[in-house]
């Protein structure tokens, strides 16, 4: 049973990334009751922490928390909230939707969370690829400059602020909190040292605060419906709110799907409202519930398995950014697990020794043995190596992502690599399909 | 009836501790606030094995190699980026630390060419001395090695020569650069395991401390062309001393093998140079290898002959004799040197004094401004001697009613002696006008290593020592008096100029030959305003500044 | 992924921003408290301007923004999408990640090798396309997604691919 849409609500109808069909759904009226209204910056917060909306980026942290955390001196230093639009998890596309087609519905969330924060500069980090993106987002800002939910003294309220759009280059890493930190600052986007963390010390050493596209969406609809009505939505008042699924892979109908957090997995990749089954009526043989830092799920475990992130967690892995990448029986899970060991080996930003020299290792090895050339000892070498570059040893959590699709391959599917390396060789699988081009 | 007592005192507030206790493996120590952990570990007499951390460049956390475990906290730490507080219990020889350490190390030599045998950081190399302490004996790794085609053995600035493929990419260098120089030529370019450091578009790596960046490399990555395939450093002798290119006065180790001088290093002295030294001094090693006057020679007329240094320090002895029959003491003219000990200087002082002759002088040999950074400021140098200043102090100007050396060559005044107690490095020494004044005199006596046109003009040369080959002490420009050891002795005859000068002085009538430079220290201490706490244990301890004498340069 | 070169090839190009890059830059520096957080948006800047960003470009972007080139060498190699040499006009970006490559991203980047007769990082002799490997760009509902310049085309097949490379000047 699909429920009513709020996030997406809007995508799809005509020309809804403009102002005027933005403002005739009743768009700005949230912002225009916070700011008139004799709502404080508290009782923004107080609201969003008590709908239990957690961070859509990845990590899953209290958006409201995480507000608190900014000092209640800062020192004469100003207050910067950023927003991550960085979105680059493979496997992930919900953010380019929202920006792309309702561009209003977060920067109505990212000013009403900037007033909640006292901040009165934000920045929206987004990923360099996303040029029509960036240029729905910047036409949406002028609007709003223009009709005056940006600038001076908005709405007369005498609070003021500014957006501007920051466009990245092509790393990975600056979806990364303190990576796009230091990307916005100009430099290169190495993840920093923690503490101090970035709502004490954060972009040009002031307080700053990261929320997901997705996460000021979500602000806003707490603020126009309440944070009881956002509590309720959802499997429980820890996993709560309307949640974006990213579905990919061999699946009927891939696409970006709105449904209460918790939604049963099967439910969304057969579903007549979501996935509508596997393509050609194949077997599911895996499933990587939360982009590609999430340990894979075994058909077997997406029995009874709540998309969220209390439920993903029982399973060892994570909701993370709720991308659901569906392999079929035909996949080879060597060959998956290499094409995400490279995607990892290409984007460790080097800092790190673990990191910087284990994820090349990792994928050197998986190469070796997708290619045929896999040695007895190469499986539990993999597992080493992983174990070593694990347990946050390093600066940042890439090297945990980065480990999670080989570890969680080879536990639940170590036969098959077992197999791969006796007979040098996987008969399914994309690698087949490039032969079958090629030969 | 008493009055009631007064009320009992307030107990006196615990009283508020300036160190901080941390616990290393169940033994606590005290440290000071604000140390970083791996610092208060060495304290400990722990070491917490580490390749990016460096006292004076920021922390980064970036190689992970000072990994430990501290209580309360279920993961592994990086130990340079633990914040430090009172009670912090931190354990460094746990299996989970020893197995960290362990897989660390394997990560760092994936990749590296393992070439020890061929690389001049053997034997100084952290990654070879942590892969020995910390590392495991047989790699996993069997893929095809990382090489940085192109990035090896160039020269990439004046001094220093890259090869990549040994970087660790710890970023010492970018830091040092950055931080320390503020030249920031050096960067990481590319990312993850393809991550190198260069400079933008191969420019040169050109700045007055570049080699400073070959230092604080852990690794054979930089190294300097100068020394580069000279000698295993493990044949080396480091024997501590004082730069001699300024008078800043920069702490180093002279390097040496049979008595042949290698190379210097920074010496850390948090006050004068803290970890570094700037390449013009740094590359003056080499110079202390030249020996153009290997004996005592004595003019005869138009001849010249040798001699033994005895007969030569005599002969300059007695035309000092009869030239104050003739003359009186004040025909007389001793010209010390910015380059000389305190000791050297102060004995020549003693010596005008026994004759009474007040024409004494040391060359105002100004150099470009040149600069150091210590641990909490800029300091400035502008002298080519290391010790204009304790020249000075040494009574080296002219008495009351003497001339000095600017009398000399300006012409107003033709003394019938000269005695040069260092002609190696005068500015005057290649001066022709300037030593065609000095010649002026009627003998003109020097003591020197090497040759120029003042010891060509001499009547008497005396083969001298070179830093290397002496010990003594300087004073600096911030009036830290500094002493430098003895590497190895002058090859014979020549001697160090303290020796002579006592010989000469011997030969006069004044002083004790068996006096040391300590013994020379100990009259300093006695006669020489501001020296008298300069104690011995002071000076191997790192320089002590002179009482009331301190000069700030101030922060640049 | 396609090597990534190290140093910045000479450009023999000037590298002046024209005036109305450089009022674009000076609309840029108004949004930030540092110089340095410009850094991003000006080699943009650059790249708009030129199609690549040069040895010289980035020396000028060093001098407006008060950075050393070593700074800005060290930022544009980090990310992938500044050009550090000319490219084709058109600049085929082929997402590989893996919704991607279980779409078959492998097969249709193997199609257009075979057509163009170049590999990963070059560019056809006339100067056309350059074809370049990229990680994830958000397209993997309609996988196998490519970027065609900054223009998503999506889903992607091998004869919408040919038809494509023909209609593309």
């Amino acid at each position: 049973m699909k429920s009513e849409p709020v996030l997406l609500a809007r995508v799809g109808r005509e020309r809804s990334q403009a102002i005027d069909t933005y403002l005739a759904d009743g768009g700005y009226e949230t912002l225009r009751k916070v700011l008139t209204g004799g709502w404080t910056p508290e009782a923004v917060t107080e609201e969003v922490k008590k709908s239990g909306l957690r961070g859509r980026g990845g990590a899953g942290f209290p958006t409201g928390v995480k507000w608190g955390f900014v000092p209640k001196d800062t020192k004469g230093k100003p207050v910067y909230l950023l927003c991550n639009a960085d979105e680059s998890e493979p496997g992930t596309f919900k953010d380019r939707l929202l920006m792309e087609e309702d561009p209003h519905q977060m920067l109505e969330g990212q000013i009403l969370s900037a007033f909640a924060l006292r901040c009165h500069t934000s920045y929206v980090y987004i990923r360099g690829e996303f040029f029509h993106g960036a240029r729905v987002l910047q036409r949406a800002i002028d609007e709003a400059y223009e009709k005056g939910f940006l600038g001076e003294n908005i709405l007369g309220s005498g609070f003021s602020h500014d957006v501007t759009v920051h466009r990245g280059a092509g790393a990975y890493i600056c979806g990364e909190e303190t990576g796009l930190i230091e990307s916005l600052e100009g430099k290169r986007g190495q993840p920093r040292v923690k503490p101090p963390f970035p709502a004490v010390v954060g972009v040009f050493g002031a307080p700053t605060i990261v929320n997901n596209v997705e996460t000021l969406c979500c602000v806003t609809h707490v603020l126009k419906r309440g944070a009881d009505w956002f509590a309720k939505i959802g499997r429980n008042e820890k996993n709560s709110g309307p949640k974006l699924y990213c579905l990919s892979g061999h699946v009927n109908r891939p696409g970006v799907y709105e449904a209460p957090m918790g939604l049963q997995m099967k439910e969304l990749l057969f579903g007549d409202d979501y996935g509508r089954g596997m393509k050609d009526g194949r077997k599911v043989k895996a499933v990587i519930p939360g982009g590609a830092s999430a340990a894979m799920l075994t058909a077997g475990e997406i029995e009874d398995c709540p998309l969220d992130f209390d439920g993903l967690a029982a399973k060892k892995s994570m909701l993370g950014s709720a991308a659901i990448i569906v392999m079929n029986e035909d996949t080879c899970i060597v060959d998956a697990a290499t094409n995400l060991a490279k995607f990892f080996s290409h984007e460790s930003c080097g800092q790190c020794t673990p990191c910087r020299e284990g994820t090349p290792w990792l994928h050197r090895v998986l190469s070796r043995i997708e290619a045929g050339e896999g040695r007895a000892e190469d499986v539990e070498l993999l597992e080493k190596i992983s174990n070593q570059m694990g347990n946050g040893i390093t600066l940042c959590v890439f090297a945990d992502a980065a480990i999670a699709p080989v570890l969680s391959s080879i536990g639940k599917f170590r036969d098959e690599y077992r197999y791969h390396v006796e007979n040098k060789r996987c008969l399914v699988g994309p690698r087949a399909a490039v032969e079958a081009v090629t030969a | 009836m008493s009055a009631p007592a007064p009320p009992a005192p307030a107990a006196p507030p615990p009283p508020k501790k300036d160190t901080l206790t941390i616990v290393f493996d169940g033994k606590p120590i005290e440290v000071p606030p604000g140390i970083n952990l791996i610092e208060a570990a060495k304290l400990a007499g722990i070491e917490i094995p580490h390749f990016c951390f460096h006292p004076r460049l920021s922390v980064v956390g970036q190689c992970r190699m000072c990994l430990v475990e501290i209580e309360g906290i279920p993961k592994i730490q990086a130990a340079c980026t633990t914040p430090i507080k009172d009670g912090l219990a931190v354990k460094t020889t746990t299996q989970k630390v020893r197995e960290s350490r362990a897989a660390n190390m394997e990560f760092l030599l994936i990749n590296h060419p393992l070439d020890c045998p061929i690389c001049d950081q053997a034997g100084e190399c952290k990654l070879q001395d942590n892969a020995f302490g910390y590392g495991e004996q047989r790699s996993r790794y069997d893929e095809r090695k990382r090489q940085y085609a192109g990035y090896d053995r160039t020269a990439i600035g004046p001094h220093v020569v890259a090869d990549m493929t040994r970087c660790i990419q710890c970023t010492r260098c970018i830091r040092f650069c950055q931080e320390i120089a503020g030249t920031g030529e050096l960067t990481f370019l590319d990312r993850g395991g393809r991550t190198l450091v260069w400079t933008h578009d191969g420019k040169p790596l050109a700045n007055d401390w570049s080699a400073c960046a070959a230092d604080v490399c852990p690794v054979g990555a930089l190294t300097t062309k100068e020394f580069r395939f000279r000698r295993r450093v493990w044949d080396l002798k480091k024997t501590p001393s004082v730069c001699p290119g300024c008078n800043i006065g920069c702490n180093i180790s002279i390097e040496d093998r049979d008595s042949v001088v290698y190379r210097f290093l920074p010496r850390l002295n948090p006050a004068v140079n803290d970890y570094w030294l700037c390449d013009y001094g740094r590359f003056l090693s080499e110079s202390l290898n030249a020996r153009e006057i290997s004996k005592a020679t004595v003019r005869e007329g138009s001849d010249v002959r040798d001699a033994i240094v005895p007969a030569a320090v005599e002969r300059i002895a007695s035309e000092i004799r009869s030239t104050i029959e003739t003359d009186g003491p004040s025909a007389i003219f001793f010209l010390g040197s910015a380059h000389l000990s305190n000791e050297e200087n102060f004995l020549l002082r003693k010596i005008a004094d026994h004759i009474g002759c007040g024409n004494r002088d040391v060359v105002v040999d100004r150099s470009r401004v040149r600069r150091m950074k210590s641990k909490t400021e800029w300091i400035e140098g502008d002298h080519a001697g290391a010790n204009y200043a304790g020249a000075r102090d040494m009574g080296l100007s002219p008495g009351p009613g003497g001339h000095g050396l600017t009398d000399v060559l300006e012409g107003r005044w033709i003394p019938q002696i000269v005695v040069v107690a260092d002609a190696s490095f005068a500015a005057a020494a290649d001066d022709a006008e300037k030593v065609g004044r000095l010649r002026g005199a009627r003998f003109l006596a020097v003591a020197a290593r090497t040759a120029n046109s003042l010891t060509r003009a001499a009547d008497v040369v005396l083969p001298a020592a070179s830093l290397a080959q002496k010990e003594g002490s300087f004073t600096n420009v911030q009036g830290r008096v500094q002493w430098f050891q003895r590497a190895f002795l002058p090859p014979p005859p020549a001697r160090a100029h303290w020796e002579l000068l006592l010989l000469l002085g011997v030969a006069l009538g004044w002083g004790d030959r068996n006096w040391t430079p300590a013994a020379v220290r100990t009259q300093i201490r006695e006669e020489v305003e501001g020296y008298d706490e300069v104690t011995e244990q002071e000076l191997a301890g790192g320089g002590l500044m002179k009482k009331g004498l301190f000069v700030s340069t101030g922060a640049v | 992924m396609t090597s990534r070169r190290y140093a910045v090839l000479p450009a023999g190009r000037p590298a002046e921003f024209p005036p109305d890059a450089r009022a674009r830059i000076e609309r840029i520096l108004s949004r930030y408290p540092t110089k340095q957080a410009a850094l991003l948006p000006v080699l943009w800047v650059a790249q708009e301007t030129w199609g690549w960003i040069s040895r010289e470009a980035a020396e000028e972007v060093a001098r407006i923004l008060e950075l050393s080139p070593a700074h800005v060498s060290g930022v544009l190699t980090f990310y992938t999408m500044y050009n550090l040499e000319p490219v084709g006009r058109h600049l085929l970006q082929f997402c590989t990640s893996i919704s991607c490559h279980l779409a078959g991203a492998g097969g249709l980047l193997e199609h257009c090798r075979r057509r163009l007769g170049i590999d990963l990082g070059q560019t056809t002799a006339d100067g056309r396309f350059t074809m370049v490997e990229v990680e994830c760009i958000a397209g993997c509902d309609r996988a196998p997604s490519m970027m065609i310049d900054d223009a998503y085309h999506e889903p992607m097949d091998p004869s919408k691919l040919d038809a494509l490379l023909e209609s593309l000047p």
